[in-house]
């Protein structure tokens, strides 16, 4: 009996570990080519859903904003169809590996390490920088002052770590920004740290009229749209893009449509590409 | 020739009640009248004044979220009306998924349970041990494996299946329903007195015959209450599809929480999406509570 246990134990797992070999078998997609896309008609593009401007919901519940209206020109310009994914920090390199989605333009911060697992378009489209957003009367000066203060932040944000292990902030992440404005306005945390743009955008609201951003923008680094990795004649056409669009003022003229200041990124990207 | 004993835990009939199954229900329901009795007040039980609780909730959130937001803003119960559509497309989708998975889930697990009490031990061992591992397993882990482990589609020959997201969900949320079903059909099975079994075998039924003929029927009524409990568990259990990205209603109210931008939003929008549960489940529940009473001895 004893022997028939283990017999049937083994047996199982076995199987199940066979099952899962077979279910991981056919994810290793090749990475997707121009021709592709050209061929299928379709343009599958990732993008933010829930990070106003740069990708949120209309109430027709269509993905609009910055980053789809880009998307949108990728699709314009090769003459095929465009589908828009929502992604979210988590998933988005995956998808992209997996060949689920042809192109990522979804708010990610270019570094090294991500680099090496996709391959993400030169020139950068755009940047942003970390900084935080907290009451007047807290009067933080340095980034040092938020030691052991509880403070809220986004989950899957890279800057979490940074200011929680480099300052000593306890950091509360939240899943949206919604949540996390919400505990700050009921003092859960004394400060909120993300974005700059998006708190530029913030601070103009009388509503946050007592609030500020006291402390000096760190981590000043551009966001990378990116392609799956060995997809080189993608990658370059999207860099061509790029470039167009930093010289037409394309993305400039976007800021201005969703009410986003004209980053200082972009302003000198259009400078530096206007007279090619 | 004689055969092998059937396994089947020896059932004990040394009680008052004619009915031994029924003693832990009765048993239950004992205790909970003498509590009723002590505290001198009814137990709460989920009924339709929670319903309006949340109603309530809802339109006080909202109307203190008004006051907050101030006279320039969108009312509150306008932003909700705005996004009323997107939001139940959501929730269409909870529906979508809770069923399919329930039906995956059924149609195997009862398979399972049934291998459950197999003559043959390696079938009755490789089943117990696939309805105990997933039946042991965090819903979430199961999801996440699903999530990352399935492909986006799949290529047989020169034909493209695409596997979407919603998809890969419903089988990760099948897999915890389908070992929750074996084992409310093992147990229904063991359940049945073993007159049942003994009187059929004397009347020549062969051991097929007597489970699909005699004791599976007789099992139906007593497997339907923890069933739809079950299923309501399972509907409420699909917003976790929001944590690996699935458009479902949880992950529609964090988008439009963005979109609009206005934290004063975050309780209305959520109670909302509370409503809308109990609105579905409550029927579940009633109706569950209804079938349990109608199986159940009076006391």
């Amino acid at each position: 009996m004893n022997k028939l246990i283990r017999s049937a134990v083994l047996g199982t797992t076995a199987a199940l570990a066979l099952a899962l070999v077979a279910s991981v078998a056919p994810g290793t997609a090749t990475a997707t080519t121009l021709k592709e896309v050209k061929d299928k008609g379709t343009l599958v593009v990732g993008v933010k859903a829930d990070y106003k401007p740069y990708g949120f919901l209309d109430s027709d519940g269509k993905i609009v904003g910055i980053e789809p209206t880009l998307a949108a020109d990728v699709a314009k310009k090769l003459g095929v169809k465009l589908e828009l994914v929502p992604v979210v920090s988590s998933n988005r390199m995956q998808f992209l590996e997996q060949g689920k989605i042809d192109l990522m333009i979804a708010t990610m911060t270019d570094t090294p390490e991500r680099e090496k697992v996709v391959e993400i378009v030169k020139p950068n489209y755009y940047s942003s920088g970390t900084n935080v957003m907290a009451p007047k009367k807290a009067k933080f000066k340095e980034w040092t002052d938020l030691k052991g203060v509880p403070v809220c932040g986004i989950q899957g944000a890279f800057y979490n770590r940074k200011t929680q292990e480099q300052f000593g902030a306890d950091i509360v992440a939240f899943k949206g920004t919604a949540e996390a404005l919400t505990a700050l306005k009921q003092g859960r945390c004394v400060a909120f740290v993300y974005d700059d743009s998006f708190l530029i955008s913030k601070l103009g609201d009388p509503e946050w009229a007592d609030y500020d951003m006291p402390l000096k923008t760190i981590d000043d680094a551009p966001w990378g749209l990116a392609v799956a990795k060995g997809a080189d004649k993608f990658a370059a056409f999207m860099s061509d893009m790029i470039k167009d669009w930093h010289k037409t003022g394309r993305i400039l003229e976007l800021e201005t449509k969703y009410g986003v200041k004209n980053t200082p990124f972009a302003l000198e990207m259009h400078e530096k590409y206007k007279g090619s | 020739m004689s055969r092998r004993p059937r396994n089947r835990p020896p059932v004990d009939l040394a009680g008052t009640t004619d009915l031994p199954v029924l003693l832990p229900a009765a048993d239950s329901l004992a205790r909970r009248a003498a509590r009723e009795r002590e505290l001198g007040a009814a137990l709460p039980r989920l009924d339709w004044r929670h319903g309006l609780v949340l109603l309530a909730v809802l339109l006080v959130s909202a109307g203190v979220a008004q006051a907050q937001a101030g006279a320039g803003r969108e009312p509150v119960l306008e932003v909700l009306l705005r996004w009323m559509p997107v939001l139940l497309r959501g929730f269409l989708f909870n529906i979508v998924i809770s069923f399919l998975a329930m039906a995956v889930g059924t149609l195997i697990g009862t398979w399972l349970g049934l291998m459950q009490i197999s003559l043959l031990p390696p079938v009755r061992v490789g089943s117990w041990f696939v309805t105990q591992f997933f039946r042991n397993a965090p819903w979430l882990v199961l999801l996440f494996y699903c999530m990352f482990l399935l492909p986006f589609e799949f290529r047989i020959g020169g034909l493209v299946i695409p596997f979407p997201d919603w998809i890969k969900a419903t089988i990760g949320l099948s897999l915890p329903v389908l070992a929750n079903v074996s084992e409310i059909v093992r147990g229904a099975v063991n359940s049945i007195p073993s007159g049942q079994w003994e009187a059929s075998e004397s009347l020549a039924f062969n051991r097929r015959q007597i489970l699909w003929m005699i004791i599976l029927p007789q099992c139906v009524k007593r497997m339907l209450p923890p069933w739809m409990n079950l299923y309501a568990i399972l509907t409420m259990a699909t917003v976790l599809a929001s944590i690996v990205g699935v458009s479902e209603m949880m992950t529609q109210a964090g988008r439009v929480l963005a979109a609009e931008d206005r934290p004063d939003l975050l309780i209305p929008i959520y109670s909302f999406v509370l409503l809308c549960f109990f609105v579905y489940c409550y029927p579940i529940a009633r109706w569950t509570v209804a079938l349990e009473r109608r199986f159940q001895v009076k006391l």
